[in-house]
């Protein structure tokens, strides 16, 4: 499947036509299937999560047609918007004791390791340019879906240290990422 | 904290609160807000959009896991059982309310007509839809748009999917109701993603089932008023 045919099928699945829909699923539920499992770390609850990402999928297809986004990422980010928000409700109250205990890996996780791609090279490279806590908070908050409480936290840093920081941290990745 | 000069500039205003939501680190509360507001303000969704598109390639990072097959028969359930419409409609209202702001029952039903009766032309609207996607399937080229048109904004969003215009030339979208001649939407602008406002006279074509066509012109349109390239890409609702 080709970017092309992925936009087809999200362009067929916001006007309804249900073999789109099913294609769309086949094509794009093991990816969408691994966002939400990273995010919350719970197959049950990623079972649950996917499900509703599909459902805003039938409902919100149309929105895709006004994103720049490429369809995958567009997808990706349906997926990965609704499992933070599951995330953050289930979280709320405080930072769990699991949590709290969860060693602490600052270094490239399996993701430096994934399929190349230029853009995916650039990207990272960038984050490199970055501290290296610096780095692995923006990773942790994207990826994982921890919150500034999270890595206030886990970084022993008070939570506006955190998001200045990463608001740091966003602005130098913009700028390496425009150069 | 690390007080060199380049480290003490940051993000401000509503690029951080994208930035940040984006990013994904914000409470839940926070999140919330800033979701209302990506529904109700176009400007700050673009922003919002502008991150997505930066931060994209770090979800290379996730690896696919195929979920069991009982995922899509509950997605199926929930979409499409008996109860479907019920349920659609809370999911629906749970899930987004701006999708449904801009989208009403009855341009539901002129849509199913659409996809129905392909080979009834003009097929009679009840009510004017309020908003219509349409593909611009190329036409021995490679020029492919997705056209969005909103009735209430009187707006056409065009996403440019593939195929570059050629060096001194424009492309142009039309509008061809039945027999008569072509009407000229105006010249697209370059980008992935232009609007083109919308008169009287043609939002009227498009209601009566009017297709879309775009053709390659000399740099600024047409000089005739009329189509004077090949036609490269065109469509409607029932191309999709």
């Amino acid at each position: 499947m080709t970017p092309q045919d992925i936009t087809k099928l999200i362009v067929r699945t916001s006007m309804k036509d249900r073999a789109a829909f099913d294609l769309l699923y086949r094509q794009t539920s093991a990816k969408l299937f691994g966002v939400c499992l990273r995010v919350l770390n719970d197959r049950t609850e990623a079972e649950e999560a996917l499900q509703e990402v599909f459902v805003k999928i039938w409902t919100k297809a149309d929105r895709f047609a006004v994103s720049d986004l490429s369809p995958i990422s567009w997808l990706v980010a349906v997926a990965r918007n609704h499992s933070i928000d599951r995330i953050r409700k289930r979280r709320r109250p405080a930072v769990d004791l699991d949590e709290a205990l969860d060693v602490a890996d600052p270094a490239p996780g399996p993701e430096a390791l994934a399929v190349a791609g230029g853009d995916r090279d650039r990207i990272f490279s960038c984050l490199d340019e970055l501290d290296q806590d610096r780095a692995a908070a923006v990773r942790g908050a994207y990826i994982s879906g921890e919150s500034y409480a999270d890595l206030a936290e886990r970084y022993k840093v008070p939570l506006n240290t955190m998001r200045t920081w990463l608001r740091r941290s966003l602005l130098k990745l913009r700028e390496c990422l425009e150069r | 904290m690390n007080g060199t000069e380049d480290s003490e500039r940051e993000l401000g205003g509503d690029d951080a609160v994208a930035a940040e939501y984006v990013l994904g680190a914000l409470g839940s509360e926070e999140r919330a807000t800033v979701a209302r507001r990506i529904d109700a303000d176009a400007a700050f969704a673009q922003l919002v959009d502008r991150w997505e598109v930066t931060l994209a390639p770090m979800a290379n990072a996730y690896g696919s896991v195929e979920p069991p097959a009982s995922v899509k028969q509950a997605i199926d359930r929930r979409l499409f059982s008996s109860t479907a419409a019920q349920t659609v409609e809370k999911a629906g209202i749970w899930s987004s309310l701006a999708f449904w702001r801009g989208l009403t029952v009855a341009a539901f039903a002129a849509l199913a007509l659409y996809i129905a009766l392909p080979l009834v032309s003009p097929p009679p609207p009840a009510t004017p839809a309020e908003r219509l996607v349409a593909s611009l399937a190329p036409q021995q080229s490679d020029v492919h748009y997705f056209v969005v048109y909103d009735a209430r904004t009187k707006d056409i969003g065009l996403s440019h999917v593939t195929g570059a215009r050629a060096p001194d030339h424009d492309f142009e979208l039309w509008v061809i109701d039945g027999s008569q001649p072509p009407q000229s939407v105006g010249v697209i602008p370059a980008g992935s993603n232009v609007h083109l406002a919308v008169s009287q006279d043609i939002q009227q074509k498009i209601a009566s089932g009017a297709v879309f066509a775009i053709s390659l012109e000399p740099k600024g349109g047409s000089p005739t008023g009329a189509p004077t390239g090949p036609v490269v890409a065109a469509g409607d609702l029932r191309d999709i």
